[in-house]
């Protein structure tokens, strides 16, 4: 008997011994025969969950890296935007001209897919066709802003070129900032692929879009699927890339393999970085200077770290009582603690914020007057939250203890606790989030922190079901910006009331109903001109005078400024990542947009 | 007829009972995930339509609508729409006044959880579970074949080691008591109380980030690619080691606290005291007593083992271990209803197997059962 059990109880034992002894010194970085660490990068971070599609006409929350999105490594767009100089760069195309009328591109002469085949202004137009026969085409969208592409012939240093026209669709959306995002987001596809497969689908777009397209895709891209599982996916350069030669002075891509390991939780990817199994990353890690000694890198060695391009806010549901009103709404904005913001719930990667919704440095510095909008913007601070709130009537009632109890209106009437709607889990936004409830309540605003599902989070922002709302709109750094904040934050041009099965894909919060008799006309067709504003004083101007009633009205409150991605990188196996000192590229993974190139100049550790 | 037979009228009315309580909770699973107000493609939708305008919104809603088979369909396959009219009130700028003005809604006709209902019965009846809206293209039954092997592999064993180590060692404690219980009983009552998450930090920082022993995540080396391979399973057996630690030794820890108690509890009972005043040899007593007080910890197991496939969500995130938990989890918090289904019928039969098989077990293993079926009852 006794001796049943020691063997029992010796069995896990002895098997972890054996594993301990039978592994040691097989350290995970040193690499194999088949992916040679010196060849090989690992960077995460743009794929969470199983991969189930690298379908290029899927949509993009279907399509697995590096397929969907912005990502440039397998299907090109004809653009990059590059975010730190604000210039269009050349890809499968290069711009020629913009103006308000068209944008025009010429077809780079030497892009080639990988089956032979050059690209041509037949696979352009099938892509952007693809809207307007097809509704449920990913690239529908466009079609509400190009109302035709022109295509002709001409030579450019001796080169037969594709010269494409996309006209500005001026009785549509008007709009040319808009073509020249979509030129960079959209990739272009092989045409003599597709058209087949769509006929051979009985001409069903839907049953196209459900192929995986995961073996021997025929891509321009630097790089193709090699392999996929639900716990990686690894990309294999393509040695006879045209752009080696017509973008890269003729260099290979250093890494001949890139492997996106599947991560389940943000604290993975800080230790995989730390520990040199993955060299860059684009998560939030907290304190990142205490990691600088373990060869973990970003932009800057110093605050704010990143590089800031986007501004997570505070929505507000604009048609409940008492957020309809905005000195309410002036009030809460006054209360938050927006230094505690940036030092704690984002380790002080910002810069200090200034008031409203455009970026005071960077690319759209220069639309930012700083006096104008200290002439608009609230008094920062609880005692001014505190005035603007009793000068407009209402009373904060205290407990014994000074804790908030509630607030009253100017009838006296008590108000509802007023609750912040933000993802559970999301842990920099919970803890802006916190800080923002704190400051409030101790000004007298009775507001409370919701951290809800993020089954629950997305379907009430469109619907507007919702007191106040975490967001962070055009998250991504586009030409467009800080146009497709405003429009994101303010436009009423798709205006739907809240309730039913209304839904609003910008200004959620309601604001400016063109249906109400305090209707202001002037920020929609603000809205409408600034796209077609070329005259930088009047382009100034027009921002200006939307910052102002944007201040003035404050449908929402922006908390701090965030970098585009979290961009991290360890210099372990690699080196000669862009940073501050070297900003040959914008701190994004070496996928997305105009960062591409970095995998051109990457290094390997001897 | 089954009168001359009771084993074989008892499992049958257990059997039947099982099938019922099946029924129930296939319905169950069915329908608790569509109680709440937000279905699977607003949640779609709110991630993806930024920039649209209202028309091409409605539209992209419309396709996955019928897509996901949300919406009723005519012969055609086009998709029945409702209209109403109703009275809006719109501010007239040029007369200053609210004025009332007709609103034509046209909406699809969303098909019924009840149509929904049968869809599923009889797709699941031919084996075919749907597919993932969230995953989409993905069919749920490769979700779940790829995953429930790493789920298994992960829980098995430790679920299994750490039941057996835990009894042993619990049922050693209430025998021997005296010193190797005074120190036991409170390291096992120490380790079982820290939470899942916590342990596995703690083991990965430890012996992942500063001692670098073991690797901190995955499954298997990233710089592999699977297949039948020595160096696959030797990676994956390296992977392995802090994951099942961080489930098996808390799960010892309780099942020791349980059998110990037990053990202590049967101690004092009459037929100890009696087979010992009778002086049967110790061992003897110690079986006697070894069989009387796992009873309630072989339910435990049984419990444990059918919920097992549901996955270690917890293990899953801190070590990004492959496994069913995520999936899971993921799928509920995007509404994803025939993922949802397609896992909740799988850990539900694997439930109900696994009490069915403990019930007709303990039928065997326990006296009074036996005695009772003996005498013709239940």
């Amino acid at each position: 008997m006794r001796v049943t059990k020691m063997s029992v109880l010796g069995l896990p034992v002895a098997l972890s011994a054996l594993l301990l002894t039978g592994c040691k010194g097989h350290r995970h970085s040193s690499g194999t025969d088949e992916f040679p660490r010196d060849q090989t990068l690992y960077l995460a971070g743009s794929q969470w969950g199983d991969p189930t599609s690298f379908n290029p006409l899927a949509e993009s929350w279907q399509a697995a890296w590096p397929v969907g999105d912005r990502f440039n490594l397998m299907y090109e767009p004809l653009l990059s935007y590059n975010s730190l100089t604000g210039q269009v760069e050349p890809d499968l195309g290069t711009l020629v001209s913009k103006d308000n009328d068209s944008i025009v591109v010429d077809i780079n002469p030497a892009a080639k897919w990988s089956d032979g085949k050059p690209v041509t202004s037949d696979d352009v137009k099938f892509v952007f066709d693809l809207g307007r026969r097809y509704k449920d085409a990913a690239t529908a969208f466009a079609v509400e802003f190009i109302s035709k592409i022109d295509v002709k012939t001409v030579d450019v240093k001796g080169a037969k070129t594709e010269r494409l026209s996309f006209l500005v669709d001026k009785k549509g959306r008007d709009n040319p900032l808009v073509i020249l995002d979509l030129l960079q987001a959209i990739r272009i596809v092989p045409a003599h692929v597709f058209e087949p497969l769509i006929a051979s689908n009985n001409n069903d777009l839907g049953a196209v879009k459900k192929l995986k397209i995961d073996s021997a895709p025929v891509v321009s891209g630097p790089y193709t699927l090699a392999h996929y599982s639900n716990e990686k996916i690894v990309l294999e350069r393509r040695d006879d890339y045209w752009g080696n030669a017509a973008l890269h002075d003729g260099k290979l891509p250093a890494p001949k393999y890139i492997i996106h390991p599947i991560f389940k939780s943000n604290d993975a990817f800080a230790i995989a970085l730390q520990k040199g199994d993955l060299d860059a990353s684009q998560t939030f890690i907290p304190r990142i200077w205490q990691k600088f000694k373990d060869g973990v890198g970003t932009w800057d060695v110093a605050a704010p770290y990143y590089v800031p391009g986007a501004i997570p806010l505070l929505v507000i549901n604009t048609t409940k009582a008492p957020l309809n009103d905005r000195n309410f709404r002036r009030a809460m904005a006054a209360a938050i603690n927006y230094a505690d913001i940036k030092e704690l719930a984002v380790s002080g990667y910002a810069n200090d914020i200034k008031s409203g919704l455009i970026l005071p440095f960077g690319q759209e510095g220069k639309y930012f007057d700083e006096a104008e909008a200290a002439k608009h913007a609230v008094k920062p601070g609880i005692e001014s939250a505190k005035k603007i709130l009793a000068d407009a009537g209402y009373k904060a009632v205290f407990k014994a203890d000074g804790s908030l109890d509630h607030t009253t209106d100017k009838a006296g009437n008590r108000l509802p606790t007023l609750s912040i709607k933000s993802p559970a889990g999301w842990s920099d936004w919970e803890a802006m989030v916190n800080i923002a409830v704190k400051a409030m309540r101790d000004a007298g605003i009775d507001v409370r922190e919701g951290f809800v599902d993020a089954g629950l989070y997305w379907p009430a922002k469109p619907s507007g079901d919702f007191d106040i709302l975490m967001d962070k709109p055009a998250a991504a750094v586009t030409p467009s910006l800080p146009w497709s904040r405003f429009e994101a934050t303010m436009s009423s041009r798709n205006w739907a009331p809240v309730g039913g099965d209304n839904k609003m894909n910008e200004n959620q919060g309601r604001y400016n109903s063109p249906k109400s008799k305090d209707y202001n006309p002037k920020v929609d067709s603000l809205l409408k001109v600034i796209p077609i504003t070329t005259d930088s004083v009047a382009l100034k101007k027009a921002y200006t005078e939307l910052n102002d009633i944007f201040l003035d009205d404050q449908p929402a409150i922006p908390l701090v400024y965030l970098p585009e991605q979290f961009y991290e990188f360890s210099t372990s196996s690699w080196t000669n990542w862009p940073t501050s000192k070297d900003p040959y590229a914008p701190p994004l993974l070496p996928w997305v947009g105009a960062s591409t190139k970095i995998l051109w100049q990457l290094k390997p550790v001897e | 007829m089954l009168k001359q037979h009771p084993t074989a009228r008892f499992i049958l009315q257990r059997a039947g009972w099982y099938l019922l309580t099946f029924l129930v909770a296939v319905t169950i699973n069915f329908f608790l995930p569509r109680l709440g107000t937000s279905n699977p493609v607003d949640i779609i939708l709110a991630k993806s339509t930024g920039g649209l305008s209202a028309q091409a919104a409605r539209e992209k809603e419309e396709s996955y609508l019928k897509e996901f088979g949300l919406v009723k369909l005519d012969g055609h396959g086009n998709i029945l729409r409702d209209t109403t009219i109703r009275m809006a009130k719109v501010w007239d700028a040029s007369k200053q006044v609210s004025v009332s003005k007709p609103d034509t809604l046209i909406k699809p006709i969303k098909a019924s959880s009840l149509d929904q209902f049968f869809t599923y019965v009889k797709m699941s009846l031919s084996g075919d579970l749907g597919t993932s809206f969230q995953k989409y293209p993905k069919k749920v039954l490769d979700v779940i074949v790829q995953a429930v092997p790493w789920t298994i592999a992960l829980q098995l064993p430790t679920i299994v080691f750490g039941w057996i180590v835990g009894n042993v060692l619990g049922a050693l404690a209430a025998y021997r008591r005296g010193l190797f219980d005074r120190v036991f009983f409170p390291v096992a009552l120490l380790v079982s109380s820290i939470p899942f998450f916590v342990f596995g930090m703690l083991l990965v920082y430890y012996f992942a980030v500063v001692l670098g022993w073991f690797p901190a995540m995955g499954g298997y080396a990233d710089e592999i690619i699977p297949s039948f391979s020595f160096e696959l399973f030797g990676s994956v057996a390296y992977h392995y080691v802090l994951p099942f630690f961080s489930i098996f030794l808390i799960l010892a820890g309780g099942q020791a606290i349980g059998m110990r108690s037990m053990g202590i509890y049967e101690l004092g009972t009459d037929y100890i005291k009696y087979a010992k005043w009778l002086g049967i040899k110790e061992s003897r007593v110690l079986i006697y007593l070894f069989r009387n007080a796992m009873l309630p910890q072989l339910t435990g197991l049984a419990l444990s083992l059918g919920t097992m496939i549901g996955g270690a969500l917890i293990t899953e995130m801190i070590f990004s271990y492959p496994g069913l938990g995520m999936a899971m989890l993921s799928a509920i918090q995007n509404n994803d209803y025939p993922m949802i289904q397609g896992v909740t019928l799988i850990i539900t039969t694997c439930v109900l197997i696994a009490n069915f098989t403990v019930d007709i077990m303990i039928g065997f293993l326990d006296p009074r059962v036996k005695a009772g079926l003996q005498m013709g009852g239940n």
